[in-house]
């Protein structure tokens, strides 16, 4: 038995699937893959199969990963055939390596926003040039408090690493750098619904492009 | 490919999952190089629909075809349905995202009589007009399956044409004929004219229907083509019939998501309440090397790790025994659980039931439908209370302590003891669970029983009985209530009220085609689901349409009453309902198909044979 990492991309319509349908998927093609999976003992067997860090509902990524536990002879490239032949449109495997770090350590995501639609492009980077200088940004963000679940303040500002604004073909980019992983997540779709405020006509997409550890080497 | 403009709203709904698409083994052609753009629409919302295994079945036979693309449509949910009607976008199917008001055909599969709403409603978000006179171009044809369509008139008005019985074949007939008149450039009446002339097509224009002044109906008369009676379609030959090798695999959790393989058609038991068993006959069973070679594809091209045997009374199947242990030959290493949805442990050998624990166990469940032996007997439903205590009690020992027992409300002759008595044959399977020495220790035991109301139905014994009104079903509801006397057995019901409608529904005619769609114009749609469903608002329908809503459900009819289906021909002779009709009155029962057949006249469809008697004498 042993442990590899899974890395795949998530595009396409593919992202309006929640984390938990994206298991029940990439489980599924797992099996039809026939890569020789490790099995847990007792009464109900089922497979070792844990993600890195889940992605949220409507968000692209170039950078998942899930680990799995293999049983007998088969190497990563033939796991990478293999799998590359049995996943659904949208779910493009990248690579198989061997696990480096623990997916707990994660510590930030990079993001694009790609900002689309019938709108002006000065308009629009000056409204998330705008945003950024403030001296705070205030959100409210659904936290818990003992077991109830309640609305709690949060400011954005400090929590918002190397923001950079380019121009695409089609629209406005923003790159930024924000926490992500198990200690303090910020979901770059607060900041995208702060703009969408601001210029109505604007779809943003957004991708996750690369987790990062404390010390902003890539996750492994 | 959904649109850029359906893309953009899909973050504003629940479940966008739902509207996407692109699911492994969905088909995508080349539509410049198909004739017939197909859409198939299950009219419920996709979790629903994508459980279903006609759909699978008929769309991959439909895709058979190179001249065909057969695409699925669902109902949007209301959330859905509200950004495309504010912003204009049409109803589209899934797989090529284009509007289905430009396909060639619309099918709409009817199962249920609730979900007539909800087909006016994706007619119209796909821009058409509801009633099939206000569709003149030849295209799209509007055309109904199911089986509702055993009594498809409360919705003749919307339809161009109905298919009863199974389509696999039909549809292809359907498909070359469409294809022949838009080569021809024929008028939709034409293309009409036709199709009634194709066995199993039910062109209700094509008949006219008088009434007495009593309301009831005087004449149902053919015109031009088409014949005087209709008669359902069926495959004869299970195993040669073709069987998709992939089902579509939905990324979002629908109700059934795994392997369904149907292991024969029919039912031998002939319990007088129930439709399908009339439905569906005669008896086809399907060979297990057939089944099992399709089960081990299928489960390859989906990566499903649960194989589920469908059919009514599946351990009626002859050789579910050879079939299992074929399953099991490859399904125990590979991991893959096989569940029987109507299991009944006694004809299985303790063996097996080992073997079946060894997976992964389902609930048990019975269905005695009565709570008395009296009422078993006049509903001719052949479980007896020995029965039901002895399979308990071998479950127990086997590990079960959750039994699940399904009953009904309103049955012909019933009384209040007969209500009485479902509370009693609860308690006596909660007092075999403690007298049980093997029980598992240490747990209690939990009796559900799920009460729903009876809804008499077309081509059953009987079609003719006056449905219990509201008032009389919460009277016994309360009595059950009242007779039940221990926390172990918990009862649930089906609403009244969306009994009551479908009561109404799957029994009307013509008449009743105003009301939908007025009653759909008021907002009703999602019928089937309790937080969607308006009783209120039908009520003020059936009165604004001046419509008496008890004719249909609560009355009872006389046997020599034209019904609004006797034009349709399922193979049940009306003779053979009547005298099983009589039959429940003097409380006798009919034997099932295996001892004796009871000439239900099924088998004429299928040149004289009926599985039921040829294969299993042994
Ligand atoms: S033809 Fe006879 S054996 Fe076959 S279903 Fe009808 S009654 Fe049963």
């Amino acid at each position: 038995m042993r442990l590899v990492r899974i890395w795949f991309e998530k595009k396409g319509m593919i992202r309006y699937i929640s984390h938990l349908d994206l298991m029940r998927t990439v489980t599924r093609a797992i099996r039809r893959s026939e890569i020789p999976l490790w099995y847990t003992e007792g009464f109900n067997p089922h497979p070792y199969m844990t993600f890195s860090l889940p992605l949220s509902l409507g968000m692209e990524s170039e950078c998942e990963s899930m680990d799995i536990k293999i049983e007998g002879d088969i190497t990563d490239s033939e796991i990478l055939g293999k799998l590359t032949a049995a996943m659904p449109d949208g779910i493009h495997v990248t690579a198989v390596t061997e696990p480096v770090f623990d997916p707990k350590e994660i510590a930030y995501g990079e993001f694009t926003l790609d900002f689309d639609g019938d709108f002006d492009r000065e308009k629009m980077k000056e409204a998330i040039n705008s945003l950024l200088s403030q001296d705070e940004i205030i959100i409210q963000k659904l936290g818990k408090k003992g077991h109830k679940k309640v609305m709690k303040e949060l400011d954005l500002k400090p929590l918002i690493f190397d923001p950079a604004i380019t121009d695409t073909e089609s629209g406005v980019r923003l790159f930024v750098r924000l926490p992500a992983g198990s200690k303090t997540n910020v979901n770059p779709s607060l900041l995208a619904d702060l703009i969408g405020k601001e210029v109505p006509e604007a779809v943003c997409l957004i991708t996750r492009k690369r987790l990062l550890m404390s010390d902003l080497t890539e996750f492994k | 490919m959904v649109s850029k403009k359906i893309e953009k709203i899909l973050p504003l709904v629940q479940k966008p999952g739902r509207y996407t698409g692109g699911e492994l083994n969905s088909v995508v052609k080349d539509k410049s190089k198909v004739d017939i753009r197909y859409a198939f629409c299950f009219p419920d919302c996709y979790e629903i629909g994508m459980s279903h295994l006609g759909i699978k079945i008929l769309y991959a036979a439909a895709n058979e075809r190179d001249d065909v693309w057969c695409e699925r449509v669902f109902a949007p949910w209301h959330d859905m349905e509200e950004e495309m009607r504010k912003r204009a976008l049409p109803l589209y199917a899934l797989e090529s995202g284009d509007p289905i008001k430009d396909f060639d055909l619309i099918g709409f599969t009817l199962q249920y009589e609730l979900s007539y709403t909800n087909v006016l409603n994706m007619l119209d978000l796909a821009g058409l007009p509801v009633r099939a006179k206000d569709r003149t171009s030849l295209t799209p044809i509007v055309v109904g399956g199911g089986p509702c369509a055993c009594n498809p008139e409360p919705l003749a008005e919307f339809f161009d044409i109905f298919s009863l019985g199974e389509g696999e074949e039909v549809s292809n007939e359907l498909f070359d004929l469409l294809k022949e008149c838009k080569k021809e450039g024929t008028s939709k009446q034409e293309f009409l004219r036709r199709a009634a002339k194709i066995e199993g097509i039910y062109v209700p224009s094509l008949y006219d229907i008088s009434y007495h002044e009593d309301g009831t109906i005087k004449a149902i008369t053919p015109k031009e083509t088409a014949p005087e009676k209709v008669k359902k379609r069926i495959i004869s030959d299970l195993d040669t019939v073709s069987y998709p090798d992939k089902f579509i695999v939905p990324f979002i959790e629908v109700v059934h998501d795994r392997v369904v393989h149907e292991i024969f058609r029919g039912c031998i038991r002939g319990c007088r309440f129930c439709q399908a068993g009339f439905l569906y006959r005669p008896i086809r069973e399907k060979s297990p090397e057939v089944i099992n070679e399709q089960c081990k594809a299928l489960c390859k091209s989906t990566g499903y790790d649960e194989i589920s045997l469908s059919s009514l009374s599946t351990s009626d199947y002859t050789r579910l025994e050879t079939l299992i242990n074929k399953l099991f030959d490859w399904t125990i290493p590979e991991k893959i659980n096989i569940a029987l949805p109507s299991l009944r442990v006694d004809n299985f050998s303790d063996e097996l039931m080992e073997k079946l624990q060894t997976v992964r166990r389902s609930g048990l469940t019975f269905a005695p439908e009565a709570g008395t032996q009296r009422l078993r007997d006049a509903i001719n439903k052949n479980v007896t209370e020995k029965e039901v205590l002895e399979t308990s009690r071998k479950a127990f020992s086997g590990g079960w302590t959750a039994v699940k027992l399904y009953f009904m409300l309103g049955l012909p002759t019933e009384t209040l003891d007969d209500v009485a008595g479902i509370a009693d044959l609860s308690q006596r399977v909660v007092d075999e669970f403690y007298r049980n020495q093997d029980k598992p220790k240490g747990k209690g035991v939990q009796v559900s029983i799920s009460v729903a109301s009876f809804v008499p139905k077309p081509f059953t014994p009987f079609q003719w009985e006056a449905q219990n009104t509201r008032d009389e079903l919460k009277v016994k509801q309360e009595h059950l209530l009242a007779s039940v006397k221990t926390k172990k057995v918990r009862v649930s019901y089906h609403k009244i009220d969306i009994s009551f409608l479908e009561g109404v529904l799957a029994r009307g005619d013509r008449r009743l085609c105003d009301v939908i769609e007025k009653a759909w114009k008021n907002g009703c749609k999602f019928d089937s689901w309790d937080d969607s469903f308006k009783i209120d608002v039908w009520e003020k329908t059936f009165e604004e349409c001046g419509i008496d809503p008890l004719f249909y459900s609560s009355r009872k009819r006389d046997f020599s009453e034209v019904l609004p289906w006797d034009h349709l021909d399922y193979g049940i002779r009306k003779q053979f309902l009547i005298d099983e009709n009589k039959k429940a009155y003097a409380g006798e029962t009919t034997d099932h198909c295996r001892i004796q057949c009871a000439g239900c006249g099924a088998n004429r469809l299928n040149g004289g044979k009926c599985d039921a008697l040829s294969k299993n004498m042994v």
